[in-house]
């Protein structure tokens, strides 16, 4: 009894929490600055459109003779993403460019050498391979590719005070979508808290192999069908936002998305495997096992963005992050987004496995009364 | 930017319904073993009598 009321307080303390996260998510926490205009929205009129684009410069191709003279003035040059930076210095020493995706394709920028910025500095002189740099630009051209819609922009900028150098690595993140980032107030929460499903199920099966305490048991299989439950959501929400700033939903060579998927059918499978036996020693004892070996896949999906270059993954990386960084606002708001769906996972744990303590009594009952008859 | 804004109410209310359908599973799936629990201890109290 005094269970089911603590479960309940938690309820609405979790569900106050996730309508202010959702509150501020969408009204509070501001848009990335920086950011490119939808791909499918710049495309129905690409004349004349100023998009302002981020990156890293990645080519440079001063035009002189025997262009026009007006073309001799132009610097013109390349930039894609710079989270990208190190992937492509790889890809580009070892002539794999064409093998591999990119979040954004090179986009190519015509700019005027004689313009200046705001430092006095000429615009043609200070672009180089590898300068972090803003760009707003006027949208000449489009380049169509074969793996999305968009790949590619050609820009033409107007003066030179619309080239912004960045002072610092990361100073500019490029953004498709800037709306659809506000998913993350979600998508990651629900991220972490399958994570930390999946590591009370870890805790849970080794006290039941150690003391044999079915309570344990009962722990670890609520938690590990809590955990699937919140891995789903994660899955799902992932695409929309990577349609929106990718162009497609899934990526099978990005190793992030990879080895999430594989960590979803690791959970599924222990999930069945536990419905599949009706012994309930075997089950504990082989449930236990399987929650233990299973959580090879949480570090393997946690880490996989991270340690690039030595995977690939072009799926963002915010929090603990050197390229990542966060507002104020949007700290505030993803913190309040962990608490929130933390209480709500305790929440539901507390609940799942009064639920299974019930089931277990049911079963008892039904042993009595066959038994009887 | 509308397609955008689409893409983020679509992923919340993904979010919104997987919570309440999972609430609502263990609140009926709570339901129906009390109900059999009930009937079960009558028929045990039965039994007894």
């Amino acid at each position: 009894m005094v269970k089911s009321h603590v479960w309940r307080v938690l309820f609405v303390a979790s569900a106050v929490l996730i309508l202010l996260t959702t509150y501020l998510a969408i009204f509070y926490a501001p848009l990335p600055q920086t950011s490119v205009k939808s791909a499918e929205k710049v495309l129905p009129d690409i004349g004349s459109i100023k998009i302002r684009v981020a990156g890293f410069v990645s080519s440079v191709f001063p035009l002189g003779p025997p262009q026009t003279v007006e073309a001799s003035k132009l610097t013109e040059f390349s930039i894609a993403d710079f989270s990208d930076y190190q992937r492509y210095l790889d890809a580009a020493a070892n002539d794999r460019l064409g093998e591999q995706w990119w979040t954004v394709r090179p986009i190519d920028v015509a700019v005027r050498s004689g313009d200046t910025l705001s430092g006095g500095v000429d615009v043609g002189a200070s672009i180089k391979d590898g300068t972090n740099l803003s760009v707003l630009a006027v949208v000449v051209a489009k380049a169509i590719g074969p793996n999305s819609n968009v790949t590619g922009y050609s820009l033409a900028v107007e003066n030179g005070n619309d080239v912004t150098i960045g002072t610092s690595a990361g100073q500019f993140g490029i953004m498709t979508a800037p709306v659809a980032q506000k998913i993350f107030y979600f998508h990651m929460p629900s991220a972490w808290v399958s994570y930390m499903a999946f590591f009370v199920t870890l805790v849970a099966s080794a006290l039941y192999l150690k003391t044999r305490d079915v309570k344990y048991d009962r722990w670890a299989s609520c938690s590990a069908e809590l955990g699937v439950l919140f891995a789903t959501i994660a899955i799902i929400t992932g695409p929309v936002w990577a349609k929106q700033e990718w162009g497609v939903y899934w990526r099978w060579d990005d190793t992030k998305l990879v080895t999430t998927f594989i960590l979803w059918l690791v959970y599924i499978g222990y999930l069945m495997l536990r419905a599949s036996m009706t012994d309930t020693g075997t089950r504990a004892r082989v449930g236990a096992v399987y929650g233990i070996l299973g959580f090879v896949t949480v570090p393997m999906s946690l880490l996989s963005s991270r340690v690039a270059p030595l995977l690939q993954s072009s799926h963002p990386q915010v929090i603990a992050s050197k390229s990542g960084s966060l507002s104020p606002e949007a700290g505030m708001t993803i913190g309040i987004a962990i608490i929130a769906f933390t209480l709500l996972f305790i929440t539901m744990l507390i609940r799942r496995v009064e639920i299974a303590e019930s089931e277990e009594e049911l079963e008892e009952l039904k042993r009595i009364v066959g038994g009887e008859n | 930017m509308e397609g955008s804004f689409a893409a983020l109410y679509i992923a919340y209310s993904i979010v919104w319904l997987g919570v309440f359908a999972y609430l609502a599973y263990m609140h009926f799936r709570q339901h129906s073993i009390d109900k059999d629990i009930r009937s079960l201890k009558g028929e045990v109290s039965k039994h007894v009598k």
